[in-house]
C-alpha cells in the first residue's frame, strides 16, 4: 500500500469507497481511538460473561400504574376506575385488560410493583429515576446511558447510546464528558421522510465527493503541523474518524433505516411512534449500541384518562394499545432473535398517578408508588417483586427506591454501581449511591 | 520565599559517580526537627491515626455515610468522639473485650484472624497492632478531650530528586495544642495526584517514575498540606537561551524552567501569535485585511507589536463581548433560572462593568451585596442561583473563591482543612436573603444550623476570624468585605488563576476552582506574584490580560521540542486550546462570510453576544457550550464529539455557507493563488505556504469545477485541525 505517498503527492481527486475506508486505518487513529477509549478494559463484562445491552423504554408524563400493571379490581370505582383486570400467563398475575400481548409475554417479565419515592414534579422525578440519584443544584448526575456508553467505550461504529427520537433533559451525559451524552437519532421514525440528524451526506454532495473532501482534510492536517499531537487533538481526529465510519459503516448506517425492515414486522410492532422506536431500538442493539432509550411522550394524563388510554382520537388508537403492540413485538421479537438473553428491556417512566381519579376524570401525579417492568438480560421472567396496598397508594410490601432500580440495571449489565467517578466540585462520587441490587430479579 | 526551600537530592552512591553531577545546589538535609511526644494520651490522637493509616475510616470503607458491614466511623477520623463511642460501646462492646484483649473484633477482623471484606489491613506483628492491643489491655482510655492537632510540618518542603527512579523519604510532624512535637510519618496519608509521575508509599518514600514535577498531598488528623515532587525533565545540565523577558512572569516562568531543566520552545511567529491574540482576548479571528495590514508592517515593528496589539484589542468592543461572556460562564447566568427579565438585566450590567473597565472587586462586592428587584438590578441575579443558604455559599465559594467546600457539608473536607462547622458558618451569610417574587428581601431572622448539634451558627468567613456585627445588619456586607480585602487569600488568587487559564490553555491550579493547600500551583510564586499585582493594579481585568498576553511566555511558539513535549503545566511551550463553541460558530460565520441566524436576535448577531445557553441553536449544542448550570471546564468538555464532527461533516454548519462563500469570492478574484490565499488568511489566518499553494493550485487547475474544487477546500480548512485549535 502506498497510500501515504499518495497523500503527501498531488493526488487530488479519484478515491474510491475502498481507499476512502482504508483512510481512517492508515492514518494511525485505529490506535488513538483505542488510546482515548480505553476506559474499556474490564468494564464491559457481565456477571455472564457476555456484552449485555439495554433498550429502555421511559414512558414520558408518569404512567399510571392503576390502569396498567397494578390493577385494583376489589376497590371502589373512583379507585379502580373503569377497566378491568385480565389474567396473563402466570397464574396470579393480573394487568389490565388493554394490555392483552403483554399479558401474553408475562413469562417473560419480572413486574415490580412497589416502586416509591418522593419526587412527584416530571423533571426531578425523571433525573431521580434516569440517573438514579436526586437531583442537586451543584451535580448534573450522569444518565443510566451515559454511564453505560463510558464503560463501554466508543469504539464501534454504531454510537453505544442513542436516544429515540431524542434524550430528555436528564438523560444526559452529566458531568461525565458530552462524548457519553446519547446520539439523538431524532426525527420522527414513522415518516417515510425521516432523516438521522447530519448522518446522511449533504444534499448534492456524492460519495466520492465526501471521499475527496476527507482526503483533503487529511492532506491539510498533513502540510500542516501548526497543531501539535496532544490528547485534545487525538479526541477530535477520533470522533472523526467515528462519525465517518458511522456515514460509511453501511450495516451501522442501515441500522438506523426501518426501511429496510420487512413490512410484517413493522405490522408487528404497529405503526406509531412507540412501535418504530422499538423497532428501531432493535436494530440498532443489533448493530451493536449497548443502550438504546425509547421515549414515548404523553403518559401525563391528568384528564379524560379512561378516553386517552385506549382510544385517544378513534376507538384503539390510544396509548395502551399502541404500546401494548410495541412491546409485545420487542420482547417476542428479541427472543425469537436470539437477543432477549443479551438484551435488558426495562419499561418505566418518573411516577405512578393518584389512586384517587379527580375531578377531570384522570389522574395526578403520585410518587409514591409506581410500576417497572424488567425484562431479558438474564432477568427471571413471570414473578411480580414486591405489591402496593389495597388501593395502590403505598408499597405494602418490598418497597424498591429508584436507586435499587438504577443499581440492578448497571448490576445486570454487567457494570459496577459502586464503582466512584470524580464530580466536577471534586468529589468522588459512586455511579449510584444508596441503591442496592434487587435480587429477586435473577 | 517558598522556592528556596527546594531540596535538590543527589542520592549517587560512590560507585555510581556520574559525570552529570548536580549544579551548586548540592543537597543539604532538611532540618532537624526534634520529637517531643505529648505526656498526655488521647484516642484522638494516638488511636484514631492507627485507623487512618489502615485505611478503616476511608470513604470506599467504615468511613462511608452508611459505613460498612454495620460499623461506621467518621471520614477519616473527624470525629473521635463518636468513633470511640462506635469502638467501644456499640455491638455489645464486642469490638474491644477487655477480657480477653487480643480476641477483640478490632484486632481480629483487620489482620484477617476472622474473615474480613476489607482484607488484611494490619499486620499481626505491627507496630500499629501493639499499640491498637496495648490500648485495649489498658481499657480503651479515651484520655484529654482537649489535645488536637494545630498544624504539620512536612520535610522536605519541594522535592526534586536528581533522575528518574530514585527515592526519597517525606517527614511528617504534627505540633499538637499541648506544645508536644510527635513524629507522624508513619500514620499520614500520602497520595500523588499524578502517580504515573511520582510514587509516594504509604510510609512516605516518594520515587520519581518519569521527568516532570507533581504535588503530594499529605493528610493527617485533619490537616493538609503538599509537597511538591519529581525529577528534572532531563539528567544533564542543560543551558538554553530563553527570549528576553518581558515582566516578571517570564523571570519566574524561566527560573522555574532552569530548575526543572527544561528547553522552552522558541517564540511564536508573529502571524500565529496574531491569531492567538484575537482569539483570546476578542474571541474572533484576525480579517484577511488585518493580517495584511500587520504584515505589511516592516518586521521589526511585528515583532515588537505584541503589546501594542493586545492594546487595540482590548480597546475593542468585541473584547467586551467576548468577556462579558466568560463571565456568564463563571456566574452561571441561565435565563432558565433567572427568567428573560432577570436574565438580561444581568447580561446588561455585566456588559457595563466589563466595558466601563469596572474593577473585579468592586464587580464582587456589588454581586454579593445587591439589593432590591432581580428584573432591574443586575447582580440581584446572583442569588437566585439556590435559595437553600448552603446551596448558596457553595456556589458562592466556587464562582468567586475558586474553592469548593462542598464535602465539609456532611462531613469535615477530606482534601481540605474546612469542617462541618467552618462549612454551616459560612454559609449562614445568607441564611437571612431571600426573594419575594423577583424583590430580594433580608429577613430579620434565619439561621444556619450544625447537623450534628442542631445549634445555629455565627457566620464566619473561611479560614477567617468571627466578625462582629450588629444583628440587625445585613450579613451579606461583612462577608464582601472580607472577600475584597486585600489580604484575602482567595479572590485574587481565584481570579487570577482563572483568567491565567483563559489565556494560557490551562490554570496555574487545576482544577481552576479547586484552590486549596493541598493542591498547589504549578509554578507557587507566579500565582502568588500574579494575584499581587492584580490587587496593586485596582483588580482591573484589562491590566491582568495586557500583563500575561505581553509576555514572552504567553508568545511561545505551541511547538514542542524533545525536552518540553511532557511539559503540561510549566508553560514552556504555549498548549493549543480548542475553539469554544460560540468562538468556533462565529468563526465559521467570519471565515464564510455567511452570518448565522438565532431565533429572537438579528441576522448577523455572534453567538458570543447571546444570552444564554436557552437561545435555541443546534450548532451551538454539539460544539459543546456552556450549559451554565454547573461550573464548565472546556477542558473537560471539549464539545459534543460524534455529534460535533457529523454536524461539521455532513451538516448545514458549513455546507449550506460553502457554495456562497466561492461564489462571491470567484467574483472577486481572478486568479486561483489568490482565491487559495484568501481562503487561507480567512480560515487559518495565515497565508499558505508555497507547497501547499503550488498544491492547491495544482488540484484546481486540474478540476471539472473550480467552484467545487474550492468549495471542498473551503470544507477541507474547516474541518482541519489548525482551524479548530488556538494554537
Amino acid at each position: 500500500m502506498n497510500h501515504d505517498s499518495e497523500r503527501s503527492g498531488l493526488r487530488c481527486d479519484g478515491w474510491s469507497r475502498r481507499d476512502f475506508l482504508h483512510l481512517g486505518v492508515i492514518s494511525g487513529l485505529g490506535f488513538s481511538l483505542a488510546d482515548l477509549f480505553r476506559c474499556t478494559a474490564g468494564a464491559d463484562q457481565s456477571p455472564t460473561g457476555q456484552d449485555l445491552s439495554c433498550i429502555l423504554i421511559w414512558l414520558d408524563g408518569g404512567p399510571s400504574h392503576l390502569e396498567m400493571f397494578d390493577p385494583k379490581p376489589e376497590a371502589p370505582l373512583e379507585i379502580r376506575g373503569e377497566f378491568n383486570a385480565i389474567g396473563t400467563r402466570v397464574d396470579g398475575i393480573q394487568i389490565c385488560e388493554h394490555l392483552p400481548r403483554t399479558a401474553g409475554m408475562m413469562r417473560e417479565i419480572a413486574l415490580i410493583r412497589s416502586l416509591t419515592h418522593e419526587l412527584g414534579n416530571h423533571d426531578t422525578g425523571s433525573h431521580y429515576l434516569l440517573t438514579g440519584h436526586r437531583p442537586a443544584p451543584a451535580v448534573p448526575y450522569p444518565s443510566l446511558g451515559s454511564v453505560m456508553a463510558r464503560e463501554a467505550g466508543l469504539l464501534k461504529a454504531i454510537p453505544p447510546y442513542i436516544a429515540i427520537p431524542d434524550a430528555v433533559p436528564a438523560a444526559g451525559a452529566g458531568y461525565l464528558s458530552g462524548a457519553f451524552a446519547p446520539f439523538a437519532a431524532g426525527g420522527d421514525a414513522t415518516k417515510a421522510s425521516n432523516k438521522v440528524r447530519d448522518l446522511d451526506l449533504p444534499s448534492g454532495i456524492t460519495f466520492d465527493r465526501m471521499a475527496r473532501r476527507r482526503s483533503m482534510q487529511q492532506q491539510l492536517d498533513a502540510f500542516s503541523r501548526q497543531v501539535e499531537e496532544s490528547a485534545a487533538t487525538r479526541s477530535r481526529d477520533a470522533f472523526y474518524e467515528q462519525a465517518y465510519r458511522l456515514m460509511t459503516s453501511s450495516e451501522a448506517k442501515a441500522a438506523f433505516d426501518l426501511g429496510r425492515e420487512p413490512q410484517s414486522i413493522r405490522a408487528r410492532y404497529g405503526g406509531q411512534r412507540i412501535g418504530t422506536g422499538c423497532l428501531l431500538a432493535r436494530r440498532l442493539i443489533e448493530a451493536g449500541a449497548r443502550f438504546v432509550t425509547v421515549v414515548d411522550h404523553g403518559w401525563d394524563m391528568h384528564q379524560q384518562i379512561f378516553k386517552a388510554m385506549p382510544d385517544a382520537f378513534f376507538q384503539g388508537s390510544g396509548k395502551l394499545p399502541a404500546l401494548d403492540m410495541a412491546y409485545a413485538a420487542l420482547l417476542g421479537d428479541l427472543k425469537e432473535r436470539g437477543l432477549l438473553d443479551t438484551t435488558l428491556v426495562v419499561m418505566m417512566g418518573e411516577f405512578g398517578r393518584t389512586p384517587k381519579i379527580n375531578n377531570a376524570a384522570g389522574r395526578d401525579h403520585w410518587p409514591r408508588a409506581g410500576s417497572v417492568l424488567f425484562s431479558g438480560g438474564g432477568v427471571r421472567g413471570g414473578q411480580l417483586i414486591g405489591a402496593t396496598d389495597a388501593h395502590g397508594e403505598t408499597p405494602a410490601e418490598r418497597p424498591v427506591r429508584p436507586e435499587d432500580i438504577a443499581y440492578s440495571i448497571l448490576k445486570l449489565l454487567g457494570v459496577d454501581p459502586d464503582k466512584e467517578y470524580m464530580a466536577p466540585n471534586g468529589r468522588p462520587l459512586k455511579i449510584v449511591a444508596g441503591g442496592s441490587f434487587i435480587r429477586e430479579l435473577v | 520565599m517558598r522556592l528556596a526551600l527546594m531540596v535538590w537530592i543527589a542520592l549517587v552512591g560512590p560507585g555510581l559517580a556520574q559525570s552529570n553531577t548536580l549544579p551548586s545546589s548540592q543537597p543539604h538535609p532538611p532540618p532537624e526537627i526534634q520529637s517531643q511526644p505529648s505526656p498526655g494520651f488521647s484516642f484522638a490522637t494516638r488511636i484514631l491515626p492507627i485507623l487512618t493509616h489502615a485505611g478503616c475510616n476511608a470513604g470506599a470503607c467504615h468511613g462511608a455515610a452508611t459505613g460498612q458491614g454495620g460499623f461506621k466511623l467518621s471520614l477519616l477520623g473527624y470525629d473521635p468522639e463518636s468513633d470511640y463511642q462506635a469502638i467501644t460501646r456499640e455491638l455489645g462492646g464486642r469490638r474491644v473485650e477487655l477480657g480477653a484483649p487480643d480476641r477483640s473484633l478490632i484486632l481480629r477482623k483487620p489482620t484477617r484472624q476472622l474473615d474480613h471484606e476489607g482484607g488484611r489491613r494490619i499486620q499481626l506483628d505491627s507496630e500499629a497492632y501493639r499499640d491498637l492491643l496495648a490500648w485495649i489491655q489498658a481499657g480503651t482510655p479515651y484520655g484529654s478531650r482537649n489535645l488536637r492537632v494545630i498544624r504539620i510540618k512536612v520535610s522536605p518542603a519541594e522535592l526534586l530528586l536528581l533522575k528518574r527512579g530514585q527515592s526519597y523519604p517525606l517527614q511528617v510532624h504534627a505540633y499538637l495544642s499541648d506544645g508536644s512535637v510527635e513524629d507522624v510519618t508513619g500514620q499520614t496519608l500520602y497520595s500523588s495526584y499524578d502517580d504515573g509521575l511520582v510514587e509516594v508509599d504509604r510510609a512516605g518514600v516518594i520515587t520519581a517514575r518519569r521527568p516532570g514535577v507533581t504535588a503530594v498531598m499529605i493528610r493527617y488528623l485533619g490537616q493538609v498540606a503538599a509537597v511538591r515532587a519529581g525529577a528534572p525533565y532531563q539528567d544533564r545540565e542543560h543551558s538554553f537561551r530563553t527570549p528576553p523577558a518581558a515582566n516578571f512572569i517570564d523571570e519566574l516562568t524561566q527560573a522555574e524552567w532552569r530548575r526543572l531543566r527544561l528547553t522552552a520552545s522558541s517564540p511564536a511567529d508573529v502571524t500565529t501569535l496574531f491569531r492567538r491574540l484575537h482569539l483570546d482576548i476578542a474571541g474572533r479571528l484576525p480579517t484577511p485585511a488585518e493580517i495584511r495590514q500587520f504584515q505589511a508592517q516592516p518586521s521589526r515593528e511585528r515583532s515588537r507589536g505584541q503589546a501594542t496589539v493586545v492594546d487595540q484589542l482590548l480597546g475593542s468592543p468585541d473584547f467586551v463581548d467576548f468577556w462579558t461572556a466568560k463571565l456568564g460562564d463563571w456566574l452561571l447566568l441561565n435565563s432558565k433560572k433567572l427568567g428573560d427579565r432577570g436574565a438580561r438585566s444581568y447580561h446588561e450590567w455585566l456588559r457595563r462593568q466589563v466595558a466601563g473597565n469596572v474593577g473585579l472587586d468592586r464587580v464582587a462586592y456589588e454581586l454579593l451585596t445587591a439589593q432590591g428587584e432581580a428584573t432591574e438590578n443586575g447582580p440581584v441575579n446572583f442569588h437566585r442561583f439556590a435559595s437553600d443558604p448552603r446551596d448558596q455559599s457553595e456556589f458562592v465559594g466556587q464562582a468567586l473563591l475558586g474553592t469548593r467546600v462542598a464535602c465539609a457539608r456532611c462531613h469535615n473536607h477530606p482534601f481540605d482543612r474546612w469542617t462541618m462547622e467552618d462549612y454551616h458558618r459560612f454559609a449562614a451569610y445568607f441564611a437571612r436573603t431571600g426573594f419575594d417574587k423577583d424583590r430580594l428581601v433580608q429577613r430579620p431572622t434565619g439561621e444556619v444550623q450544625h447537623p450534628k448539634t442542631g445549634k445555629d451558627l455565627d457566620p464566619r468567613p473561611l479560614g477567617g476570624l468571627d466578625q462582629t456585627a450588629e444583628p440587625s445588619a445585613d450579613r451579606r456586607v461583612a462577608l464582601a468585605r472580607w472577600v475584597i480585602a486585600p489580604d484575602n487569600p482567595f479572590f485574587a488568587r481565584a481570579m487570577v488563576n482563572r483568567v491565567w487559564k483563559e489565556l494560557m490553555g490551562r490554570g496555574l491550579v487545576e482544577p481552576a476552582d479547586d484552590l486549596r493547600p493541598s493542591n498547589p500551583a504549578s509554578i507557587p510564586g507566579l500565582l502568588d506574584a500574579l494575584a499581587a499585582r492584580f490587587v496593586e493594579d485596582g483588580y482591573d481585568l484589562r491590566r491582568l490580560i495586557r500583563l500575561i498576553a505581553s509576555s514572552s511566555t504567553y508568545a511561545l511558539s505551541s511547538q514542542a521540542n524533545a525536552v518540553n513535549r511532557l511539559d503540561d503545566r510549566y508553560f514552556s511551550r504555549s498548549y493549543p486550546k480548542p475553539l469554544s463553541a460560540q468562538v468556533l460558530a462565529d468563526a465559521i460565520a467570519q471565515a464564510t462570510g455567511v452570518p448565522d441566524e438565532f431565533p429572537g436576535y438579528t441576522v448577523g448577531t455572534r453567538a458570543v453576544t447571546l444570552l444564554d445557553p436557552q437561545v435555541p441553536s443546534y450548532s451551538l449544542d454539539v460544539y459543546g457550550r456552556c450549559p451554565r448550570t454547573t461550573p464548565c471546564d472546556p477542558a473537560v468538555t471539549p464539545g459534543g464529539g460524534l455529534a460535533q464532527a457529523l454536524h461539521l461533516v455532513n451538516g448545514p454548519a458549513i455546507n449550506a455557507k460553502a457554495p456562497a462563500t466561492i461564489e462571491r469570492l470567484m467574483k472577486q478574484t481572478t486568479t486561483d493563488r489568490a482565491r487559495v490565499e484568501e481562503l487561507y488568511l480567512r480560515v487559518v489566518g495565515r497565508p499558505p505556504t508555497n507547497r501547499e499553494l503550488r498544491h492547491w493550485e495544482q488540484c484546481l487547475s486540474r478540476a471539472a469545477s473550480k467552484q467545487d474544487e474550492l468549495e471542498d477546500l473551503l470544507w477541507a480548512l474547516l474541518n482541519s485541525r489548525e482551524f479548530a485549535f488556538n494554537h
